[in-house]
């Protein structure tokens, strides 16, 4: 019997492969940067982390092969490495789209209307949470709490920039640079504190200064 | 004779509208080397290596005489934490880690640390590595902060190039490294065991305790785990001393902090002050009052497993661990969370039972199973179809999550339901559908079925 030396995810089924051989390979720079990483930790396990994002920056996201790349190159088991991948929910295990909404609609953005901005975004893209646009430009998630709980409602691209302060008017900016293929800036909210010692701008080397608003009132959950 | 009571209605942070702000100072680019260092920066650095202020011991001494306590949920007193590491063996490496996977619901107040004072930060992990002698510290932050942990490390990398971090820093003997660590989306990772599961690159389940950090932490090794805030601190009680900083806020649970409050306030945000504010004051002095001119109806006093306070219960209560454990809850890590009077109190539960049902890690029975049979239970209620007898079921499952499981997920999620319903069980039971025998008196006493709303408790 013929015994693949690729793992599968199930006995029965050859794995359906998205790269090929030529694809699945870091180039000299992206090596060098996981022989940083493994440098850093007693032992090469350390850097599995940082290495599956590096190859979901390069892939988009982890089928089967990019797994087994990362393994390889980490001397480490194929099942060590997809364990650590689908344990945490932000590597992706299935093709998303270019950008990945992931909109909070945990309880401080819940009550600031997270809900409506998940929902407007779904009419606006016509697709459910989970679901990708057909383009394959955008994929929307609802996420767990984000940490910008005094910005809510808020959302982030594709492990990216944070966008505070949504509005449906937000929203529509947002969807249509990013149309054109532009990220957002990074927004750096300012403290409250500050809008009376610094005129609400304490970084001089960001454009984008995001005060603190008084929440919206939730359409639907308050 | 009866205790005298903590909450008196007065404040415990003396005259906070003139409080001057020491982590997050009103400076232009404060993130910056160059400023930091105008301002003071690693001074305190300086003098701990280059003038001998501490050795080990005296700084570990210094920082527990101070009060300073974790500000990262537990509120344990840090110098305290460090002084449980072991002798010193020159043949075991000793590891600090530093919790920046700040994803309790409601928190936000590290990634301010990250934006605007990363050097202060820097400071206080090198700091604590000579405190505990560590060789490197590894800073754990969350992998949804990507644009924070770029520019955590470019400070980093400054600090490296300065000669803050590395070999013989500041001409000293003394040499450690600091290493930046990305998450990847998972709340249990900032429970400390799971952390250095995950540092450790595997799957973030947590680790029974015993064996505590402080003998086998990370690859096994001594390692200490303090939160970003609480390191944040430990440079400015070097330069002010312990006194200075003991002085501050609430004499349990001293020295400034920072608060991020969220919610239906006008003036959401993350603040600094002194512990010991009035949750009355934070409220109308500080965020600017309640939005529209709303009543204020409840509070989530610090991050989502703290338990639910309603409006009565916060009068005259201070944001300190133990005021806030008279009133009834948990200071946590002092991520508010203010709700108004329209605000659907079984919604509200509804989402934090689906939070912890995504981010239970599934190790333990009681808690894979727990958490969701809560988000179906309390999801049942919200949509009008549970039934009364549900909230009974819903409180005996608490009792069989609380204390059953390796790590407090199965706790934290738990008591949200359990006080939220003992708080607010009236708008609960309007939510189940009526019992069949509802307003009759069936053992004729003269109480109906679902009577009176249950008291406040």
């Amino acid at each position: 019997m013929d015994v693949s030396p690729k793992p599968m995810y199930l006995p029965t089924e050859e794995p359906e492969r998205h790269f090929s051989d030529e694809e699945l390979v870091w180039t000299a720079e992206e090596q060098e940067r996981i022989d940083a990483w493994v440098a850093k930790y007693p032992t090469a396990d350390g850097a599995v982390m940082w290495v599956l994002w590096l190859a979901q920056e390069k892939f988009g996201w982890l089928p089967a092969g990019v797994i087994q790349l990362v393994a390889d190159s980490l001397d480490l088991p194929y099942a060590k490495v997809f364990g650590v991948a689908t344990f945490y929910t932000q590597y992706y295990k299935k093709e998303m789209g270019r950008f990945v909404l992931d909109v909070c609609t945990c309880f401080s953005c819940q009550l600031c209307g997270g809900y409506d901005i998940l929902h407007y975004l779904e009419e606006t893209l016509g697709i459910p949470k989970g679901g990708t646009t057909e383009d394959g430009l955008f994929s929307i998630q609802e996420a767990e709490c984000l940490g910008a709980c005094g910005s809510a409602p808020m959302l982030q691209v594709t492990n990216g920039p944070y966008v505070h302060n949504l509005t449906p008017e937000k929203c529509d900016r947002l969807i249509a640079s990013l149309r054109a293929g532009e990220l957002p800036a990074f927004e750096s909210v300012t403290l409250p504190q500050d809008e009376v010692d610094l005129d609400g701008n304490r970084r001089s080397d960001v454009e984008v200064i995001e005060q603190y608003v008084t929440p919206p009132v939730s359409e639907t959950v308050h | 004779m009866e205790a005298p009571k903590l909450n008196d209605g007065k404040t415990k942070a003396g005259d906070w509208r003139s409080y001057e702000r020491v982590l997050l100072p009103p400076v232009r680019d404060l993130h910056t080397l160059d400023v930091y260092e105008q301002h003071g920066g690693y001074s305190a650095l300086r003098a701990v290596l280059s003038d001998g202020k501490f050795d080990p011991k005296g700084l570990a001494t210094h920082v527990k005489e101070s009060g300073l306590r974790g500000r990262g949920g537990a509120a344990f007193n840090t110098g305290l934490k460090w002084s449980f590491m072991p002798p010193v063996d020159p043949d075991v490496p000793r590891f600090l880690c530093c919790n920046g996977d700040e994803s309790e619901p409601g928190t936000f107040k590290d990634r301010q640390l990250f934006e605007y004072n990363p050097h202060l930060v820097i400071e206080g992990m090198v700091l604590a590595n000579y405190a505990i002698s560590a060789a490197v510290c590894y800073i754990y932050i969350r992998g949804e902060y990507a644009d924070w942990i770029r520019q955590f490390q470019h400070a980093v990398d400054e600090a490296y190039a300065a000669g803050y971090i590395g070999q013989n820093i500041l001409g000293s003997d003394f040499s450690t490294d600091i290493v930046v660590h990305k998450g990847a989306g998972a709340y249990i990772c900032g429970e400390e065991t799971s952390l250095m599961e995950s540092l450790e690159g595997k799957r973030g389940y947590p680790r029974v305790k015993p064996p505590f950090p402080a003998q086998k932490g990370i690859w096994a090794r001594p390692t200490t785990i303090n939160n970003v805030e609480t390191l944040a601190h430990v440079p400015l009680i070097v330069n002010r001393g312990a006194e200075w900083f003991a002085g501050i806020g609430a004499q349990k649970h001293p020295g400034p902090t920072i608060y991020g409050i969220s919610g239906h306030i006008n003036k959401p945000g993350a603040y600094e002050y002194p512990t010991g504010m009035l949750i009355s004051d934070l409220i109308d002095g500080v965020c600017g009052g309640m939005r529209g001119g709303k009543k204020f109806k409840a509070l989530v006093p610090g991050g989502s497993s703290t338990p639910v306070l309603t409006a009565e219960q916060c009068e005259g209560v201070t944001m300190d661990a133990d005021s806030l454990r008279e009133a009834g809850s948990m200071m946590g890590t002092a991520g508010m969370l203010v709700m108004d009077e329209d605000t659907d109190m079984v919604s509200f539960l509804r989402r934090i039972t689906h939070f912890y049902h995504h981010e239970s890690c599934g190790q333990c029975t009681p808690c894979r199973e727990g958490t969701g049979w809560l988000e179906k239970l309390v999801t049942r209620i919200d949509e009008g179809e549970g039934h009364l007898r549900d909230l009974d079921l819903l409180l005996e499952l608490c009792d069989n999550m609380e204390g059953r499981t390796i790590c407090a997920l199965a706790d934290a999620a738990a008591w949200p339901v359990r006080w939220t319903i003992r708080r607010f069980r009236s708008e609960f039971e309007a939510k189940c559908r009526p019992s069949t025998f509802a307003g009759t008196d069936l053992d004729g006493d003269g109480a109906t079925v679902v009577a009176e709303p249950t008291p406040v408790i």
